[in-house]
């Protein structure tokens, strides 16, 4: 069950479906690659002056990737008013019942995961869809291990939280 | 071409937000090993996408007739270390990139502070670049670590 209105997932077969269908559009219509994390570093040229944030690579794929990140915020807000209506909230599944932090922690918490984030898949070219999904798919070899590295610390990451520490 | 977009993030985000991709309880899952449902929805996804995507690289053009060319990403230290990295901050949020997203337009209100995180982390980054180069044997800026 999804922590959003307690609705049941659908199939993770649909969703692969999905994924794919964006994936090969982007690429088939406008000769795109999907990916997520690089958003960040187009978001990050708006306002800093780094040379890293004039290369062409970023500025140049502002006008399609901004609008990409913006698509998936209004996918999130749809997704709650069809499913039983939109409001506020901090629920967070079994962080709430097994850590049970009141929401100030929550946002520290979230905010620390965040930076590890931003620097991690920038350093590493990607996330899991440049590199977990595109990279995968197009047989890429840094792609298999970036796709390895971060599966391989999430699953040390959560079983040190949730199996040894708690 | 800014509505496509647009609408191809929408479609994007609602699956990720219906299928679990995006929720905090089937990340913990997929990486505690009890919940199988992302390694079906990457795994479908990179199964589907690999085949299709080979047959438009032989095509070799896209839908309006343009030269369709993907253009690797360079492999270096910051594949690993980045990764451990990133794998650390996905299990910490339960959201990685897009998730993080697609939690804002839920109504999530601490995937705000994941985003302020990622994007001061991605800054970090970028202004430390530099610095990284040598150790972490990344490509001369102008190429950076890959787009994606």
């Amino acid at each position: 069950m999804l922590i959003l209105h307690d609705m049941q997932a659908i199939h993770w077969v649909f969703a692969g479906l999905g994924i794919s269908f964006v994936t090969l559009a982007l690429l088939a219509i406008a000769n795109r690659r999907l990916g997520v994390s690089t958003g960040f570093e187009d978001v990050c040229s708006l306002v800093l002056d780094a040379p890293y944030f004039k290369r062409s690579a970023v500025t140049g794929g502002r006008p399609w990737r901004l609008p990409l990140l913006g698509g998936l915020v209004i996918g999130g807000v749809l997704s709650a008013v069809l499913g039983g209506g939109w409001s506020p909230m901090w629920d967070l599944g079994m962080f709430d019942t097994e850590i049970g932090w009141w929401p100030g922690g929550k946002v520290v918490w979230m905010f620390v995961g965040g930076l590890f984030i931003g620097f991690g898949t920038r350093l590493a070219g990607g996330c899991t869809s440049g590199h977990g999904i595109f990279g995968l798919s197009n047989l890429e070899i840094p792609s298999l291990v970036t796709t390895v590295s971060f599966m391989a610390s999430g699953v040390v990451t959560t079983n040190f939280l949730y199996r040894v520490i708690l | 071409m800014v509505l496509l977009y647009l609408a191809l993030g929408t479609l994007f985000g609602f699956v990720l937000s219906r299928s679990g991709a995006a929720d905090y309880d089937f990340i913990q899952g997929m990486f505690l090993l009890t919940n199988f449902q992302l390694y079906g929805i990457i795994g479908s996804a990179v199964a589907i996408t690999a085949p299709s995507l080979w047959l438009l690289k032989r095509y070799g053009k896209t839908l309006t007739g343009k030269p369709l060319v993907v253009e690797l990403k360079p492999g270096h230290r910051g594949n690993v270390v980045g990764g451990i990295l990133f794998g650390v901050g996905w299990s910490i949020t339960g959201m990685c990139p897009g998730p993080i997203l697609v939690n804002i337009g839920e109504g999530k209100i601490y995937a705000l502070a994941a985003l302020a995180g990622g994007l001061i982390g991605a800054a970090v980054f970028g202004v430390a670049y530099p610095r990284l180069q040598q150790p972490m044997g990344l490509p001369l800026l102008a190429r950076g670590t890959g787009d994606g």
